[in-house]
């Protein structure tokens, strides 16, 4: 019998179902393959002890006090986002324009921070957090409407608006420059802290990011509830899945894309709110930093559940930390860390594949045998 | 589950404890606009380095951040650097300052230096300082050079109509990168060096609204060739307008370069005649072994030829003959201070002399309207912050936007 | 070992995940002959055959080509084999034409020559009795011309072993004739041809021997000639069957839904419905027959709101005296003025049910705008939901179990009840049992006419004429948009409508491409 002469190394199948322990140890088990490649590659390009670089990135991250608030707000910031993307991602409305959302936000925010900052403070904040969503709203607005109604692409529009809404940042600083010359807003209301979020467990802004926390994980349960448990987030949901279906059921598709891009919008201008009042206190093209499309795979990885988003946004921002830490600590360039935390990214998102496929290796000849019998 | 739990705590206790056998005592926190493959930032580090080995500091006392953008992630890493105990932290980049000044204000016991900044002085902190060297006397001395080409072009007749104004003035084309006051101090100074060896000249300055833009930086000098500039001097951080100036100086056309911050010469073997430049390991040291002995940081620190704090580079073959004696005579000029780069004999503004202006913005609205500059004859550059101030519209140079 | 054998499988087995498609399963086929291979929906009958074609590799077992081992990794294996498959789903391209789709991916070491390629293919059409145009190109064929092309792409490449996974279901009967005529004549050359098909008429006109596959398992092969559609059945199913459909007499029909002259043209401005004119009553069961592509979608979506409308009326009455006209209307509207329309379109997945949803997500798509509530209302519908699974015997582990996942019977299970538990007055199906076993067909038959007895006027949009004619009380013929006759059920014939399919061809053939 020659029976096994040419069969292949391996066969990939599609798994049904696999148990949360297994899907656990295929996560361990890439993990623990990430450490040893990205080892390999330390000693070889920095040539100093894994371990230490993997203890430098968790100091990094965690290492003081403020370090970890720090990470957390970050977090808080890019999940906010993520949160915001959840129902048109959901909806499969391409939104890649959240990096325009948050910074219309974030200008907002900036605007009620320079001109309401007489306010009561409390009133100050409903202002600050009211227009910021408003402004972001509008921004997820204008794409939805005109999908809607002359079925644009909302890939390209949402991409455009983001080009406009960096351009009109870049305007609003110039205007509200300072010190004239740093081509920067600066710190706004340095002296007066009006419209900065406070700190939850101390009097001075900045000494802890409590109520980021608190802000963002409202927008977390929120949005979770209303994907999952509401009649909107239903709609979401059919509409996502086939838009002939939507229709067949009665569900006003255009309507739906309306309304989902509002609240998109909105919670992505809130995350310029969380990112301007509770974190920068000015505004730049940089404010967004890229994070509206990080959001993109946090939502992705996450399957658009918005407490699975909390755990991607750590990993992500854990391992952007741990990459200047590492940079900063062993001197080298910061794109070398960026590979070794690239490498730690590929295994743990790698290992997805073998938790969705089952993958079989070639049988030893002598079982092929016992089968040919 | 539970084994793996228990796995993966005992794995983060390991990497922690690893770690934090890892740490040393941290003395000065670096944050940085770029990293070792950006020049300006290159300079930096080169005599941050230097410093460090002058006065006696271990590198492992340094944290680097490196690539920190002007925005609230300075403010983040000057806490970084504040709560892992270093004493001083520097920010390298002019728009650091705000965030590096917010701080200062929550440490109070750390000092913090913005390089190049100039809200120090108004902040009225005491751990909050600015440093600056004194470029536009650099930049003084290669004008010095960029004349005695001129003059050297105009007596051996190389010139043509096309290279001079309608007044029968020399051409002199700068490539600035924005309208501020640094920029002007720069090239006003540049045009003032020329005008010590040749006086007739005039000069046509255009701006790329940005520090570090090749393409912008090489179209803007093109465009100045061609409008018959001789010289192109440059305050931006490319080789964009010396290469430039090379493609035109080899296809025939009579212009020569002169630089900022790095030698030109690789670029542009032909035209480049030198470069300003600048020493910042001067400066470091006094900052480290200020730090070292426990006396205070100047809150304004400007320092030019006499401490060595900037120098030209290596002239160019193309200069003209006799160039390195008058630069040795310049540089001597100045460090013994009988010569000063503003000197008001030398310029006027709406062709009258100017004895009287301001320094220093002291309410924020652009306007300066506070502290007398000129006195004793010069405006006194630098002097009452390290920041250059002069902003004056000198007679002879004319901004094209 | 039996050198009379082409292919031979012994002991076969596939697993997916933790459904076994095929257990030890056993097929042989002569060489010279048409084997049919007969199962129930979801009997691994496609599964088997992909496994010999190099799609799918077997858990364990052996595969003998002219009683040698093989091992067949891939398509290309298989090809090298002379095995070719027919798929349901043709894998042309539509810009080339049938010269390049047939030539494309082949590998030789001479120079690429188009003409001598399209000589060749030519040549095998001669002599199997095709009818092809080798420089038409794809996108301007009909279905059974793109078929052609797929027969010859295997002959091209040299195969002995024919494929054909449900060929005629896309045909229509003349069509049909024609293809069975090719498969004799590559029998006689030698060919050996494996048919998968559902229509045991088929299945008893065209082959030598059946294997039947039940649930996964390989039941027995017969010899045609010494069987019967009965018994065949009796195999499938593993118990007998009975082949009437119960057909009661309409009861008090009173016009429900009274089309005219109704055109609509898609949106590259073809006409896909010309003036169609028709009512339907209460209490009957109106059949729509015709080639696929014919204009019956439209229809239907028309109907039901989902397709523009470019002139005509569509009247619905629930009495003489009350009458609506739903011409531009939504399906939100459509409900919202009390007419309960049910509908079971021809694109489950796609139209009719959200794939990523389980049984109760797909419930709702009825029921969810009921209430004031801002939430969903997830109990009344988890009811129905077990409910239809049990009184359906809907195979899921849970009712939130993503129907996607569920084989097409259990699909069209989940769909069919939820439209039948709307309490419907007007029920319009298409393709209700497409790609459904025998079991869930009559199940689906019972449940239309327990609709019918109830006073529901009920549209069926059909494939197979023999259940057309037994389970309706009239048909309307389409052909090409157009309405070319409506006849009675009891008294008319195949043939009769098999022509009125084909009437209009000649002008119709394009737009239904």
């Amino acid at each position: 019998m020659s029976k096994s002469k040419s069969e292949p190394l391996f066969r990939i199948s599609k798994r049904d179902d696999i148990s949360f322990k297994k899907a656990l140890m295929i996560r361990a088990i890439a993990l623990a393959a990430a450490l040893l490649v990205a080892g390999i590659v330390i000693i070889m390009i920095v040539h100093v002890n894994p371990f230490k670089v993997y203890g430098t990135m968790f100091l990094g991250a965690f290492g003081t006090r403020m370090r970890s608030w720090v990470t957390v707000r970050d977090i808080m910031t890019l999940l906010c986002i993520a949160v915001g993307l959840a129902p048109a991602f959901a909806m499969k409305f391409w939104n890649v324009g959240a990096e325009g959302q948050i910074l219309i936000g974030g200008i907002s925010t900036v605007f009620c921070m320079k001109y309401f900052d007489n306010l009561p403070t409390f009133v100050l904040f409903l202002v600050m957090i009211i227009t910021s969503m408003l402004c972001g709203a509008i921004w997820g607005f204008l794409p939805g409407f005109f999908k809607a109604n002359w079925n644009t692409n909302e890939t390209l529009f949402t991409l455009m608006m983001n080009y406009i809404a960096i351009q009109f940042t870049s305007f609003m600083v110039a205007k509200w420059e300072n010190p004239f010359g740093s081509n920067s807003v600066g710190i706004v209301n340095n002296d007066s802290m009006r419209g900065w979020l406070p700190s939850m467990f101390s009097s001075s802004p900045g000494d802890d990011y409590g109520w980021n926390v608190v802000i963002v994980m409202i927008a977390v349960v929120a949005m979770f509830v209303y994907l999952k448990y509401s009649k909107q987030g239903y709609e979401i949901s059919v509409v996502g899945d086939s838009v002939n279906t939507a229709r067949y059921a009665g569900i006003r598709v255009n309507k739906v894309y309306i309304r989902t891009m509002l609240i998109s919008g909105a919670v992505c201008g809130l995350a310029g709110f969380v990112a301007v009042s509770g974190a920068s206190h000015t505004i730049s093209t940089s404010t967004a930093g890229g994070r509206g499309f990080t959001a993109i795979i946090v939502a992705w990885l996450a399957k658009f559940n918005t407490f699975t988003m909390i755990f991607i946004s750590a990993l992500l921002i854990f391992l952007d930390k741990g990459a200047s830490q590492i940079a900063s600590d062993y001197h080298i360039n910061e794109h070398v860390s960026q590979i070794i935390t690239s490498i730690i990214l590929f295994f743990l998102l790698g290992c997805e594949f073998f938790i969705n496929y089952n993958v079989k290796f070639k049988k030893s000849s002598k079982k092929s045998k016992e089968v040919a019998a | 589950m539970k084994k793996v739990l228990a796995l993966v705590f005992v794995a983060v206790l390991c990497l922690s404890c690893l770690a934090g056998c890892a740490s040393n005592k941290k003395t000065i926190g670096v944050i940085l606009i770029g990293d070792e493959n950006e020049g300006y930032t290159f300079a930096h580090i080169d005599g941050i380095k230097k410093a460090l080995k002058a006065t006696g500091y271990s590198e492992d006392e340094v944290v680097w951040y490196y690539n920190v953008p002007e925005d609230e992630t300075t403010y983040d890493k000057c806490v970084d650097a504040a709560e892992q105990g270093c004493k001083v932290v520097i920010t390298n980049s002019y728009a650091h300052q705000t965030f590096a000044q917010k701080a200062a204000e929550k440490y109070a016991d750390v000092q913090f230096v913005s390089m190049t900044g100039d809200t120090a002085k108004k902040s009225n902190l005491k751990n909050f300082h600015n440093a600056f060297n004194a470029t536009y006397e650099s930049r003084y001395v290669s004008g010095v050079v960029a004349g005695a080409k001129i003059k050297e072009l105009v007596e051996a007749g190389k010139l043509t109509d096309k290279n001079y104004d309608a007044d029968g003035k020399v051409k002199v084309g700068y490539v600035g990168a924005f309208p501020y006051a640094e920029v002007v101090s720069g090239y006003t100074g540049f045009f003032l060096g020329i005008k010590s060896v040749y006086e007739n000249v005039s000069m046509e300055v255009s701006f790329t609204n940005s520090w570090f833009d090749i393409a912008a930086e090489s179209s803007t000098a093109e465009k100045l060739i061609a409008d018959g500039c001789v010289i192109i001097g440059q305050h931006a951080d490319s080789t964009g307008a010396p290469s430039a100036c090379e493609a035109a100086n080899k296809a025939g056309t009579v212009v020569y370069s002169v630089g900022y911050n790095v030698d030109m010469l690789s670029v542009a073997p032909n035209a480049a005649l030198t470069s300003s430049t600048n020493d910042w390991s001067v400066y470091y040291t006094y900052l480290f072994n200020q730090l070292k002995a426990g006396k205070e940081i100047a809150t304004d620190w400007s320092e030019g030829y006499n401490t060595g704090a900037v120098c030209i580079t290596k002239l160019g073959t193309s200069c003209a003959e006799g160039t390195q004696q008058l630069v040795d005579n310049a540089e001597k000029a100045l460090k013994d201070g009988s010569v000063h780069v503003f000197d008001i004999n030398t310029f006027t503004v709406g062709g009258e002399p100017v004895n009287s202006t301001f320094c220093f913005d002291s309410d924020g609205d652009f306007v300066y309207d506070q502290v007398e500059a000129i006195k004793d004859g010069y405006y006194h550059e630098s002097e009452y912050i390290s920041a250059p101030s002069f902003n004056l519209d000198v007679d002879g140079i004319t901004k094209l936007n | 070992m039996d050198t009379n054998l082409a292919v031979e499988m012994r002991k076969v087995t596939k697993t997916f995940g933790s459904v076994v498609a095929n257990e030890n399963v056993d097929m042989q086929l002569r060489k010279g002959e048409i084997l049919s291979l007969l199962g129930e929906n979801g009997s691994g009958k496609t599964t088997l055959m992909n496994m010999l074609s190099g799609i799918y590799f077997p858990d364990s077992g052996q595969i003998l080509i002219d009683g040698k081992p093989v091992t067949i990794a891939s398509p290309k294996d298989a090809f090298k084999f002379g095995i070719g498959m027919i798929h349901q789903h043709f894998k042309l391209i539509d810009v080339f034409t049938a010269t390049e789709n047939i030539v494309l991916g082949l590998e030789d070491n001479k120079k690429f020559d188009l003409e001598a390629a399209s000589k060749k293919v030519l040549e095998i059409a001669e002599k199997y009795g095709f009818q092809i145009n080798p420089k038409q190109k794809i996108y301007e064929m009909s279905v059974s011309q793109k078929q052609t092309v797929e027969i010859i792409k295997t002959l091209y490449r040299g195969a002995q072993i024919l494929i054909l996974d449900e060929p005629t279901a896309v045909l229509t009967p003349q069509e049909t004739e024609k293809l069975f005529a090719v498969m004799k004549k590559m029998r006689a050359d030698g060919k050996s041809i494996i048919i998968i098909t559902h229509k045991l008429n088929e299945v008893m006109e065209i082959s030598d021997r059946v294997a039947v596959l039940r649930k996964g398992q390989y039941i027995a092969t017969v010899n045609t000639s010494e069987t019967n559609p009965q018994a065949l059945t009796d195999m499938m199913v593993g118990r007998a069957t009975v082949l009437d459909i119960n057909r009661p007499e309409p009861v008090n029909p009173e016009p429900r839904l009274v089309v005219e002259n109704l055109t609509c043209v898609d949106e590259e401005g073809v006409k896909r419905l010309d003036n169609v004119s028709f009512t339907a009553y209460s209490g009957e069961i109106l059949g729509i027959a015709g080639v696929a592509g014919s204009g019956q979608r439209e229809l239907l979506e028309a109907v039901a709101g989902l397709y523009p409308v470019k002139s005509g009326t569509i009247v619905y009455s629930s009495d003489y005296k009350n009458s609506k006209s739903l011409v531009g209307l939504d399906p939100l509207s459509i409900r919202k003025m009390g007419v309960t329309m049910s509908f079971v379109p021809e694109d489950r997945l796609g139209m009719g049910l959200v794939g990523t949803m389980g049984m109760t997500g797909n419930m709702m798509i009825r029921s969810w705008r009921k209430g004031k509530s801002f939430f969903l209302d997830r109990k009344s519908p988890d009811k129905l939901a077990q409910k239809i699974k049990e009184e359906l015997e809907v195979v899921t582990p849970d009712v939130n179990y993503p129907v996607r996942r569920l084989s097409g019977g259990n699909v069209q299970k989940v769909l069919v009840g939820r439209e039948i538990a709307a309490a419907p007055s007007v029920l319009m199906t298409a393709y209700a049992v497409r790609g459904l076993d025998i079991n869930t067909s009559y199940t689906i038959y019972n449940l239309l006419t327990a609709q019918k007895e109830k006073g529901v006027a009920v549209v069926y949009v059909g494939e197979d004429l023999d259940v057309i004619l037994a389970l309706c009380d009239r048909v309307m013929v389409l052909c090409g948009g157009q309405v070319s006759g409506i006849v009675d059920a009891r008294t008319t014939t195949k043939e009769e409508i098999g022509l009125l399919m084909t009437q209009f061809r000649r002008e119709g053939a394009k737009e239904n491409e």
